[in-house]
């Protein structure tokens, strides 16, 4: 019994290997989305390691030093200072900090409840359960996210916690609606039918029949929507609901930077080059992803 | 008629309502089968073959109608019916690629029906596995860990007979399940099928458009056009001379191989019109816009089910009168 | 046998995929006469709809590879050939019907429309202009030679608003419109029913009558072969195996994957279903050497690992890929 149960998981470990060879042999067919992943191992990597890389950590911090203030780009402060002298890029690196914890502190928060909800609507696609999930779901996406995270942000204290949690609230129906979608056309696939008539319970069926062949569009639609979260928490903190200054989160740098236009023009540009370049990787590593899921054709 | 009859289908109907109106997929079908017999039952795209199998599994409630299995009615759909039932009766499906799930293991596949039914402590359950791989003449070494997309047509129709069988069921429905196979695999899963039934008395409900094979697997052969029953009889008598004329375009439209066959069409009736769709079904007798024997009464009565001297049962007007008439 | 239409040489074709080289198409040979018409028999991945499309000019490359071989056109090769030149040959002298209509049609215009654009650009393609009632007057025709009930009603539809049959009738109008001189027919009448089938194939076979068209007749189904075809070619794992008469080909097959297949074919004698060919296709990653059916072959001798046997004539234009009639010698 135990021999069989190990070759069980060498079996499986040899599949997942194999799986994965053939996965980035696809991925990196495509160019674009090598960039993209190394563009994104770089960011999250400077970020993490951002105290022990970034030449100046302590402007992080509370701190000013008006001599160097408004400084042009140069080579001991690639993208220049900031009007109290604090260099842009060390504040850029941990702005990515805050950037990538929003996105995945939302994620984690928003897609399971999503799947989960969309998973039980579409296998009960035309019942009532049906009704009431998917119409609350509708409920949600009619209002325009940024408008919705606008005013739950605005009710609560403006912090990243708060920015965070409003942003999951308007993020799951999204996955609900994707996984209903998948759920009630995988639901007539004969497999699902012959689970049924076999006599599986609903939970087997959900959870091991459908929900595993839902995963890859989760993955991909998730590698995607971390550019766009990440977008949106820098516009909530560009108007001032996110991250609170003094600490470096990139929509409020943008905005500090947007008051000194067009003449320090590097405390905007910067900022805002680092938010498209991490959604650019994200959305080119989503891509590839897709390429990876997708149905072989030969 | 010796044998016991298992299953007995009793003026089943099933209408589908939709938007463009009611889809009468099965329209009143009476149909018998003896524990042991392989029925053949035949037809075209929209003939309502499938319907009828599964109202019998349990996929839909039939409309109206009586089915019954081994004497009690079974005219409910799955979640009405008893996890017993649900093990004496089992269903091969026709596209293995779709049967199987992509994201799991074969083992995984095949432990569903024995942990569900609750077949063998966790256990025994493994060299169960093993044992109903070895039953459709797979080793199973090589075929537990895999999964369906990195074997064959042939071999994924195995594993689904295997899964089928693993509640040992009584009474097996077909639906086409070589239909999607190229014919050099066919006889394999058609001969384990057969092999399969002696050894482990089943009966077969075989779903098909493939009259040839039903020449070489049925014992009973069922024509449906339309969501009725054409004919119904033995194989041998339903191939000696099919009676209704819908049947005699069908057997001499099927592209045969060998001259000796040719001899065996009946006389070539050339195929023509369309089959109406099952929405918008002809009045009187549902064939008669394609019939090359319409008569007047065609159009505006459907014919009754008339049994003749051999026991086969035609519904056509053609044979309205005495049974012996001559055709073919 | 007449100078031929199309001559397909030696054609090598392989796809490159993760797992490695996939050597499909292994030295196919084909020929086909002006006005003949020629059956390809074979099953699922013999390299059949490979073959159709490397004679299109339709494979995606990459991933697909020609590695050896040419298919000449009246003496030309399509392989090499511009283009535009393919372009025009497709235009004018290829036509092409595959299984499924759905796809080869577009869903989102009418039949009228997409036939209409055929017999146009058709027509520019030549030279010439044609008036817009020319052009309506000869789609009408078009799909009333199909046997198409009704066809000015049917051109203001929808491919979904028609039956399978239907479709298919509308893409052999289309194959026909433009009057080509070969017509590839790749499994046409696969996803019919029978008695459709039956239809579609008399009048398909009415039609490359008038036309004179020469068919490529690619199907998995023998009786299909037998019923409409002169010559017959069977196929297995990217190269012919056997080429003749139908009629020879039918009666005494001599290669024993034909054999195998024609014993496989369930027949209304009633004499039990053969138990198939054992094993299955190999592997195109990594083929058996020599004759690729030899692993699953009941006369497997030394020779057959060896070399890849040519086709051998029996007699009469029957010839087939087998050390058993030939070779060594």
């Amino acid at each position: 019994m135990r021999e069989q149960l190990r070759e069980d998981l060498l079996a499986s470990l040899r599949q997942k290997r194999r799986g994965f060879t053939k996965g980035w042999y696809k991925f990196s067919r495509n160019p674009l989305s090598v960039i993209g992943l190394v563009v994104l191992v770089s960011i999250v990597l400077a970020a993490i390691l951002a105290p022990y890389i970034t030449p100046y950590p302590e402007h992080a911090k509370p701190y000013t030093n008006f001599q160097d203030s408004g400084k042009p780009p140069s080579l001991t402060h690639f993208f220049g200072t900031d009007r109290v002298g604090r260099d842009i890029f060390s504040r850029v690196i941990f702005g990515y900090r805050f950037s990538l914890t929003i996105g995945i502190v939302v994620l984690s928060l928003g897609v399971a409840p999503g799947v989960i909800l969309g998973l039980i609507a579409g296998y009960h696609q035309g019942t009532w359960i049906d009704t009431v999930i998917m119409r609350i779901t509708d409920i949600f996406l009619a209002v325009p996210p940024l408008v919705l995270a606008l005013a739950i942000t605005a009710m609560l204290t403006p912090n990243l916690m708060n920015q965070m949690m409003a942003i999951a609230l308007v993020w799951w129906p999204w996955y609900s609606r994707l996984v209903f979608a998948l759920a009630s056309s995988l639901r007539s696939e004969y497999f699902v039918r012959e689970a049924e008539l076999t006599g599986a319970s609903k939970l087997h069926i959900m959870f091991r029949e459908i929900l595993p062949n839902c995963l890859a569009p989760v993955m991909t639609k998730m590698t995607l929507d971390m550019g766009i979260v990440i977008l949106l928490g820098a516009t909530l903190s560009f108007i001032g609901l996110g991250v609170q200054p003094p600490k470096p989160g990139l929509g409020t740098m943008v905005a500090e930077g947007a008051k000194r236009l067009p003449g320090e023009w590097w405390g905007t540009i910067f900022p805002a080059l680092a938010i498209v370049v991490v959604i650019l990787a994200f959305n080119l590593v989503g891509d590839g992803l897709r390429d990876v899921f997708a149905v072989e054709e030969v | 008629m010796t044998a016991k009859q298992i299953l007995m289908i009793e003026n089943l109907v099933k209408h589908f309502p939709t938007k463009r109106g009611v889809v009468r997929a099965v329209d009143d079908i009476s149909l018998h089968v003896s524990s042991g017999d392989t029925v053949g039952l035949v037809g075209e795209s929209g003939s309502g073959k499938t319907t009828t199998a599964q109202c019998v599994v349990g996929i839909y409630p039939p409309t109206s109608g009586q089915i019954s299995f081994d004497g009690s009615p079974i005219d409910v759909a799955f979640s009405r019916r008893s996890k017993e039932l649900k093990g004496k009766i089992r269903i091969v499906f026709q596209d293995p690629g779709s049967s199987l799930n992509p994201k799991r293991t074969i083992k995984q596949i095949l432990s569903v029906p024995l942990k569900v039914h609750g077949i063998g402590t966790p256990k025994e359950r493994l060299s169960l596995m093993s044992h109903l791989l070895e039953t459709v003449e797979l080793p199973p070494g090589e075929y537990l860990y895999k999964h369906p997309q990195s074997i064959g047509g042939g071999e994924k129709q195995m594993v689904a007979i295997a899964r089928a069988l693993a509640t040992n069921p009584r009474f097996v429905v077909l639906d086409e399940p070589t239909s999607a196979l190229d014919v050099s695999v066919q006889g394999k899963i058609i001969n384990l099928l057969m092999r399969l039934g002696d050894e482990l008395d089943l009966t077969y409900l075989f779903i098909t458009h493939d009259l040839s094979l039903m020449r070489n697997v049925a014992t009973r052969v069922a024509i449906m056009y339309l969501g009725k029953l054409c004919e119904v009889a033995r194989t041998e008598e339903f191939f000696r001379s099919p009676k209704h004329p819908y049947t005699r375009m069908l057997l001499s439209s099927i592209p045969v191989v060998t001259r000796q066959e040719e001899s065996l069409k009946p006389e070539k009736i050339v195929s023509k019109g369309e089959i109406p769709s099952p929405v918008d079904v002809p009045p009187g007798c549902s064939f008669h816009l394609r019939c090359p024997e319409r008569k007047g009464i065609c159009s505006e009565a459907d014919p009754e089910t008339r049994a003749m001297d051999d026991g086969r049962l035609v519904r056509c007007h053609l044979y309205e009168h005495g049974a012996a008439k001559a055709g073919g | 046998m007449s100078e031929p239409l199309l001559d397909v040489v030696d054609l090598h074709v392989g796809f490159r995929i993760f797992e490695g080289y996939l050597s499909v198409l292994n030295g196919v040979q084909l020929s086909v006469g002006v006005g003949e018409r020629v059956g390809l028999v074979g099953e699922t991945g013999c390299g059949k709809t490979t073959t159709v499309k490397s004679i299109l000019r339709v494979l995606p490359m990459p991933p697909a590879k020609v590695t050896d071989g040419q298919i000449l056109y009246r003496g030309q090769d399509v392989l090499r050939m511009r283009r535009r030149r393919v372009q025009a040959l497709r235009r004018h002298e290829l036509s092409a019907i595959f299984q499924d209509p759905l796809q080869s049609l577009n869903p989102v215009f009418t039949i009228g429309t997409q036939l209409r654009d055929i017999v146009k650009d058709s027509a520019i393609g030549q030279g010439r202009r044609l008036p817009r009632r020319v052009i309506e007057a000869r789609c009408i025709e078009a799909l009333r030679e199909t046997g198409m009930p009704d066809p000015e009603r049917i051109m203001t539809n929808y491919p979904i608003q028609l039956s399978g049959g239907m479709r298919q009738r509308v893409c052999i109008a289309q194959a026909l419109s433009t009057h080509a001189k070969l017509l590839l027919a790749d499994e046409p009448t696969t996803n019919l029913d029978v008695t459709i089938q039956d239809q579609i194939l008399r009048k398909l076979d009415e039609l490359v009558d008038e036309h004179g068209s020469s068919v490529v007749m690619i199907t998995h189904s023998m009786g299909v072969v037998r019923d409409l075809t002169q010559r017959a070619n069977t196929m297995y794992a990217g190269s012919i195996v056997e080429t003749g008469e139908t009629k020879q080909l039918l009666e005494g097959p001599k290669h024993p994957y034909t054999q195998g297949l024609m014993a496989s074919v369930p027949k209304l004698t009633g004499e039990g279903i053969s138990e198939g060919i054992p094993g299955r296709i190999p592997n195109y990653l990594d083929p058996p050497p020599g004759c690729r059916f030899h692993p699953r072959c009941v006369h497997r001798m030394e020779a057959c690992s060896a070399e890849l046997p040519s086709l051998f004539e029996i007699g009469g234009g029957h010839r087939a890929a087998c050390y058993l009639y030939g070779g060594e010698a």
